[in-house]
């Protein structure tokens, strides 16, 4: 999959004419597209620093723009908008606005890690991926995207038992996300299912459904993390308040 | 101690979803050990791994749940080597080692963790983290298997899918990519070569490493349908019968979409989707309920039995 410099170019800034005279240079038609210039003043300086506090993005800075993130991309193969290369770029260059036109679709990055294999500077693209999603929810760019809600699920039944028992993560999740949970192809699924299902595993998957699996003596553990995230919370916050320390200090230099 | 005495006996770890949508997997890959004379000890009171989630709210959080893993089967089994079946909690594990091995953060915070949960921390090095398919291969062979093969799969034509967790990122496999015999990252073959020793035809699968979209199968389904119907389509191109699975991720991932691309986009694939180990504990002339073919959510059985599998 070639890198479509092209689709960058915002499609309202393309301009065809029928009928247009220059100076008497007749500019018609598609052959005389113009491409209409825009100004970037809205640089946040801080951007960057920002990203790599967040986990996973620690090595935005490699990064030399050679565009392997992109070209072995799973999800570019199908939205050619989903640009990791662009969006590290505008990232570094502090672009913030331009990186926000493409907010919604930047944390379904499917974690095959094909870009951390492919780049030859160790940037780990899922990883700033995941790290700029996390930043656009923190910022309040974004509402939580399905797939955080879907991690904060999974994770906290974790903490709290230290399994996962599926049909119960799934239920959280389709709750939390104000979802039916019968659509049509998930009860055909489960309709298949059963028509081929031993007595034996359901009744064990309908155990597992009323008491759910545990590791035993979990609560250390289950500590130990809470308060884990609680620390690390608290550090990225800090960090995530580094543009408002920008300004102040361009302020200040101004007075 | 050569490799083949050393993965004799293994410390088990099944993880979550063997336990729930994969429990054929499960199923099939202790009946396929038993049937090789293989001794697979469940790992104590294990832990969920951390999964594709856990690392998205913290990467060391994942670091620490899977060196609990490893710190149960050394401290408490006396066990060094650990099989994994599912790619996922091979990937956790195999990504531990090589952060306790290289990043003394890593380290420091599962150190502080372990000790705050009361139990030992692991160390790296301490234990040799494998999948269902290394065991096999280093611990019976082709050969071995060619040998011990009732029920061959010949005339099942085979697209063998390897998913994303198995070989990607590179670097936590400091073992594959390393001369003749070592497993590829970017062809890998192992599965090819098992199922080829039981008699299957391996057809060419472009696919093998690609994605199934397992991290949104259901946060994003839309985007998880058509890369599985991309893998599906290519498979049947391919001319294969049957898609090999070795994750439950991907395996399960696969049979839902099928599903949701005949309900959602009207695409339907016919083509039948088996677990590695169902197809070789078949080989090994066991029935398809000791591996769980009824378990699995497509119904493969008419097609077994054209074959004269079931």
């Amino acid at each position: 999959m070639p890198i479509h410099e092209k689709s960058l170019i915002r499609p309202e800034n393309l301009k065809t004419h029928e009928q247009l005279v220059i100076d008497g240079v007749d500019v018609s038609g598609h052959w005389s597209t113009f491409i209409e210039p825009r100004v970037v003043t809205d640089y946040n300086e801080a951007l960057e620093e920002e990203i790599s506090a967040l986990p996973g993005g620690e090595h935005i800075h490699r990064c030399w723009q050679c565009g392997s993130c992109t070209n072995s991309c799973t999800v570019n193969a199908i939205n050619e908008d989903f640009n990791p290369r662009y969006w590290i770029y505008l990232i570094r260059m502090g672009m913030e606005s331009e990186l926000l036109r493409d907010k919604d679709i930047i944390w379904q990055c499917v974690s095959c890690n094909k870009c951390t294999y492919a780049c030859p500077r160790d940037v780990f693209p899922e990883g700033v991926m995941k790290a700029t999603s996390h930043w656009l929810e923190r910022k309040g760019h974004t509402p939580k995207s399905p797939s955080m809600h879907f991690d904060e699920v999974f994770t906290e039944q974790i903490i709290k038992t230290g399994k996962i028992e599926e049909s119960r993560t799934i239920r959280r999740f389709f709750s939390r996300t104000k979802q039916g949970l019968f659509q049509d192809w998930m009860i055909e699924m489960v309709m298949r299912l059963l028509k081929h299902l031993p007595i034996g595993l359901l009744t064990r998957m309908g155990m597992a459904t009323l008491i759910a699996p545990r590791t035993r003596n979990w609560s250390g553990a289950a500590n130990a993390m809470q308060e884990y995230i609680a620390e690390q919370h608290e550090k990225q916050e800090q960090a995530l308040t580094l543009a408002q320390l920008v300004d102040v200090a361009r302020e200040d230099a101004a007075a | 101690m050569t490799t083949k005495d050393k993965y004799k006996k293994v410390a088990y770890y099944p993880g979550c979803a063997l336990e729930g949508t994969g429990h054929s997997y499960n199923r099939s890959t202790k009946a396929v050990g038993k049937a090789l004379g293989l001794d697979l000890v469940e790992v104590e009171n294990w832990n969920c791994c951390g999964a594709m989630e856990v690392k998205n709210v913290d990467p060391k959080l994942q670091t620490y749940l899977s060196s609990r893993v490893m710190s149960v089967a050394v401290n408490e089994m006396d066990m060094d080597v650990v099989m994994a079946p599912c790619n996922g909690c091979y990937h956790n594990l195999k990504k531990a080692e090589y952060d306790l091995k290289n990043d003394a953060e890593s380290v420091e915070v599962v150190d502080r963790l372990s000790k705050k949960a009361g139990h030992k921390t692991y160390e790296s090095g301490q234990v040799e983290t494998i999948h269902a398919l290394d065991w096999i291969k280093d611990a019976i062979g082709e050969d071995g298997l060619a040998a011990r093969v009732r029920n061959s799969l010949s005339g099942i034509k085979v697209a063998n899918y390897y998913g994303c967790m198995y070989t990607r990122p590179r670097h936590i496999f400091p073992e594959k990519d390393a001369g003749p015999g070592s497993e590829s990252t970017s062809k890998p073959h192992f599965m090819d070569d098992l199922l080829a020793a039981a008699g299957a035809e391996n057809v060419e699968f472009p696919l093998k490493t690609a994605c199934c979209g397992g991290a949104h199968t259901l946060s994003d389904s839309d985007t998880s349908t058509k890369l599985v119907l991309n893998i599906l389509k290519a498979a049947k191109l391919a001319g294969a019968d049957v898609i090999a699975t070795e994750c439950p991720t991907c395996h399960t991932g696969l049979e839902m979409h099928q599903i949701r691309a005949e309900k959602t986009l009207g695409e339907t694939v016919d083509i039948k989707i088996l677990y590695f180990t169902q197809l070789l504990g078949m080989a090994l002339g066991l029935k398809p309920k000791k591996v769980g073919v009824h378990e699995n959510i497509s119904d493969s059985i008419s097609f077994l039995k054209q074959k004269g599998l079931a």
